[in-house]
């Protein structure tokens, strides 16, 4: 594959905390294309969720360069909030605005950052809760849903800003388990429609269906990357074998 | 100790108290409204990662915090505003400007250092998640802290600022000491007056409980509307 048609090309990164005693991400660098699906699995601890809040700047890396639709966001500053908008996020733990209804959790950024008038919004909004079927929970607040409501809003609340990437951290942590099928669904149909994504799991039944790349990571680095046929079915490294033993 | 003969007379002068009641509420919610905005900008700057506003607010805090309120109200009136001839108008026809601002700006210094305090704690009890997913919709840290952080913050602190409007309606009684017209100087105009100190002090007690006792109300009804979102 061309490098060209690359929409993120990480090169070298670095997170390094206490003054580097701690390497969350090291050394990392790796490309994903539009429209692919990547998954990052890998035991807890191993640097998945910085690497992943290194891509939007949440976390502002130690070195490295994070290069999206051609340039390097780690050095521009002024434009931060602008390469943020591009790039939706979903929590583990759905952070939805608790003094805000459904539709003003949705309609907030559209509105403040990209300038839609409220009608439009709420519009779009609409139209996108009915996509999820929650239309009826328009009004609601975030203590009425349930966990996997929560995060089915969460997710249109970030697609609302129309993104170019959408970046999943462990999704369906912290949901009960009836409630898991049904915001994997939600991802499933959202990787149908050709978004880019990258999703954080230790869904390894969900990782291995909607992944185009699996990406395996352990003690800040890349250990092991590939389809999920050759990830799942014939690990290569010590360590992603063992990982897959505990977890399958 | 009470007599009615005494509160007769001390009756003749109750439009000290009306007077001294309408002071000492505009001296609060004058106190209460730059106080928070003061307050507000101190907490902001405490937790600034620029550090000389970082430093000079701690100081600010931690000096105002540890010395009495008559001291710094004695500084600002007789020391601060010494040399400046503020313009000798009455507010309402009755309150002298050139005392009533002075005892404003010690006030709102003083309460302004409390509730910087009430107001970081209020705005680091917001999860850091809120801050994630608003940035990470595209919002700017000026948006994320009006539109998320600061609505949670506040709801969470009202009432510690409730509590601290109520104390500065009865810490306002120490401008009496700079010639503020609010409710003790009442009392010691009308002890001055007719002699009797039992009953202008019964008439002071009443009036301050009026003040502070429906205050206390209002903010917790007020709370109790405001949570309604959160429960349920
Ligand atoms: N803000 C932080 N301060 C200090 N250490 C951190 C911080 N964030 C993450 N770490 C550390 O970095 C390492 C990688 O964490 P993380 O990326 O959350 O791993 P994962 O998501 O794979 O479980 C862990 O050792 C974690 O304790
Ligand atoms: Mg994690």
């Amino acid at each position: 594959m061309a490098t060209e048609d690359k929409l993120i090309k990480v090169s070298n990164l670095c997170k390094y905390y206490y003054n580097g005693d701690l390497k969350a991400v090291d050394d990392v660098s790796y490309s994903i294309a539009k429209g692919d699906v990547t998954v990052i699995i890998g035991p807890s601890g191993s640097g998945k969720s910085t690497f992943l809040r290194c891509l939007n700047l949440l976390e502002i890396p130690t070195s490295g360069e994070v290069i999206f639709d051609g340039t390097d966001i780690t050095k521009a500053k002024k434009n931060i909030d602008e390469h943020r908008r591009k790039m939706g996020m979903v929590f583990q733990h759905f952070n939805l605005f608790p003094h805000k209804t459904v539709l003003q959790n949705m309609t907030l950024a559209p509105m403040k950052v990209r300038k839609m008038s409220k009608e439009q919004a709420e519009a779009k909004a609409l139209q996108l809760l009915k996509r999820v079927g929650l239309e009826d929970r328009a009004n609601a607040y975030p203590i009425q849903l349930s966990g996997g409501q929560k995060q089915r809003v969460a997710i249109v609340r970030a697609l609302m800003m129309e993104p170019e990437v959408m970046l999943f951290d462990e999704p369906t942590s912290a949901l009960d388990p009836e409630m898991v099928g049904e915001v994997l669904e939600v991802i499933r149909e959202l990787a149908e429609t050709g978004m880019t994504m990258v999703i954080v799991t230790h869904e390894m039944g969900f990782a291995r269906e909607v992944a185009k790349r699996v990406v395996f990571m352990a003690d800040g680095k890349i250990v092991e990357e590939g389809t999920p046929e050759q990830i799942f079915g014939n690990p290569q490294s010590p360590r992603l074998q063992d990982f897959l033993r505990k977890v399958l | 100790m009470f007599s009615s003969a005494g509160f007769a007379k001390t009756w003749q002068y109750i439009q000290l108290f009306e007077q001294g009641l309408i002071c000492t509420l505009s001296l609060s919610a004058l106190t209460v409204l730059f106080g928070f905005i003061f307050a507000l900008i101190l907490a902001l700057m405490r937790m600034s990662k620029i550090k000389p506003l970082s430093w000079f607010a701690t100081c600010y805090v931690e000096l105002f915090r540890a010395t009495p309120m008559l001291v710094q109200l004695f500084i600002i009136y007789y020391v601060v505003f010494a040399n400046t001839s503020l313009p000798n108008f009455k507010l309402f026809g009755f309150i002298r400007f050139d005392r009533f601002l002075p005892g404003v700006v010690a006030l709102s210094m003083n309460s302004g250092a409390y509730l910087s305090e009430i107001i970081r704690a209020g705005i680091q009890s917001i999860d850091h998640g809120q801050t994630e997913a608003a940035r990470s919709l595209g919002l700017t840290s000026g948006q994320t802290l009006k539109e998320i952080i600061l609505p949670q913050a506040i709801k969470n602190i009202l009432p510690a600022i409730a509590n601290e409007f109520v104390t500065i309606i009865k810490e306002s009684s120490i401008c009496y000491t700079i010639g503020v017209q609010e409710i003790m100087y009442a009392v010691s105009a009308t002890k001055g007056a007719t002699y009797r100190i039992a009953e202008p002090l019964l008439i002071a007690t009443a009036v301050y409980f009026c003040l502070t006792f429906p205050t206390i109300k209002i903010i917790a009804y007020f709370e109790r509307r405001m949570s309604r979102g959160d429960r349920r």
